[in-house]
């Protein structure tokens, strides 16, 4: 069985192209993830992460008000959306960056003037290493997930990080002869 | 590249932390800020003389801004006491295990006598992850979404 790294699916041993997605599998053959945390960041798509809730806004919602509302739901960024469309996200980062110390004058601004609104998004069933790569790539720190094109949830860089923790205490060091990292969860 | 073992054997120094920006403890939150805007970073170590005290992130700014605070008042007010650390010594594997259990997206490199030397934060850690894995993830196709989602034919 070859694992399609683009889209999870299993293929039979020997095919070089993914039945469900026509990518080359030819790199992937052979020994693959010898490892717990590579086989979570390969394999596992993201829905694996429970992305959690987003809070979202319009964006002619008040800056300040996005404020309050990070705060108070302990969360990193609010995704803009109008008309159930990703239109922007705003994150903590933006509020450093843009507002500063003149959060308190510009409070009634709309959140639209200080939102980024070029925004990279996901599938629930992508795999664990598209949100790295696009963590890396772009620097961001959360990217929102969508189903049928509607924001459902977001997952941040500290989720992943966590999700990598979890596997790290079933690693075994190199050249201890034990595979557990192998089995499939 | 064996990752399992790289992540034990390679130090926080490969994980390209960043240069320590610091400001000691009776600074002007103000001011930190407007550094922060300045440098475009999002976390100032806070030191007592030479000695590492506390870190104040986009956070705690964002607390202090959503809730009107003064902002002429000092730093300490506001910054996180006693951060949890790393030593340059200390493995990517320990710093991705502080850092995911206790919830904290940056970990100031300090050394044996509390000095920080530098500041880990998570992108360093991602890119670290990323740099491991150079086949699998930089070859990934450009669009994460399958050409069909059905095999054709009836």
């Amino acid at each position: 069985m070859t694992v399609c790294p683009d889209c999870g699916h299993e293929n039979i041993e020997g095919e070089e192209f993914c039945a469900v997605c026509e990518q080359p599998l030819v790199e992937v053959a052979g020994p693959q993830c010898s490892t717990e945390v590579e086989r979570r960041l390969l394999l596992h798509p993201i829905r694996r992460l429970n992305p959690r809730e987003p809070v979202l806004v319009a964006p002619n919602t008040p800056v300040g008000e996005v404020l309050r509302k990070l705060v108070d739901q302990h969360i990193g960024c609010a995704v803009v959306v109008s008309d159930h469309k990703v239109v922007g996200i705003f994150t903590e980062r933006d509020v450093l960056l843009k507002l500063n110390v003149r959060a308190a004058e510009l409070r009634d601004h709309p959140v639209s003037e200080f939102m980024t609104a070029k925004v990279e998004t996901l599938e629930l069933d992508d795999r664990i290493a598209f949100a790295l790569h696009k963590m890396d790539v772009g620097g961001y720190r959360h990217i929102p997930i969508l189903r049928d094109g509607r924001v459902i949830g977001i997952i941040s860089v500290r989720r992943i990080l966590n999700y990598i923790a979890g596997a790290l205490g079933r690693e075994t060091p190199a050249g201890q002869g034990n595979d557990a990292g192998n089995k499939a969860p | 590249m064996n990752l399992g073992s790289d992540l034990h054997t390679e130090t926080v120094l490969q994980a390209s932390p960043l240069q320590p920006v610091c400001v000691q403890i009776d600074t002007p939150v103000r001011s930190a800020l407007e550094r922060l805007q300045e440098i475009g970073r999002s976390a100032v170590l806070v030191c007592e003389g030479d000695r590492l005290v506390g870190i104040f992130t986009e956070r705690d700014a964002l607390r202090l801004l959503a809730s009107d605070g003064d902002l002429n008042a000092p730093i300490r007010e506001f910054m996180a006491s006693n951060p949890v650390t790393v030593r340059q010594t200390d493995s990517v594997e320990t710093a991705i295990s502080k850092m995911s259990s206790n919830g904290y997206r940056r970990l100031p490199i300090v050394d044996d006598r509390g000095r920080p030397t530098g500041l880990l934060d998570a992108s360093g850690l991602i890119h670290w992850l990323v740099d491991h894995f150079p086949s699998a993830v930089y070859n990934l196709p450009p669009v994460a979404k399958p050409a069909m989602h059905q095999r054709e034919g009836p």
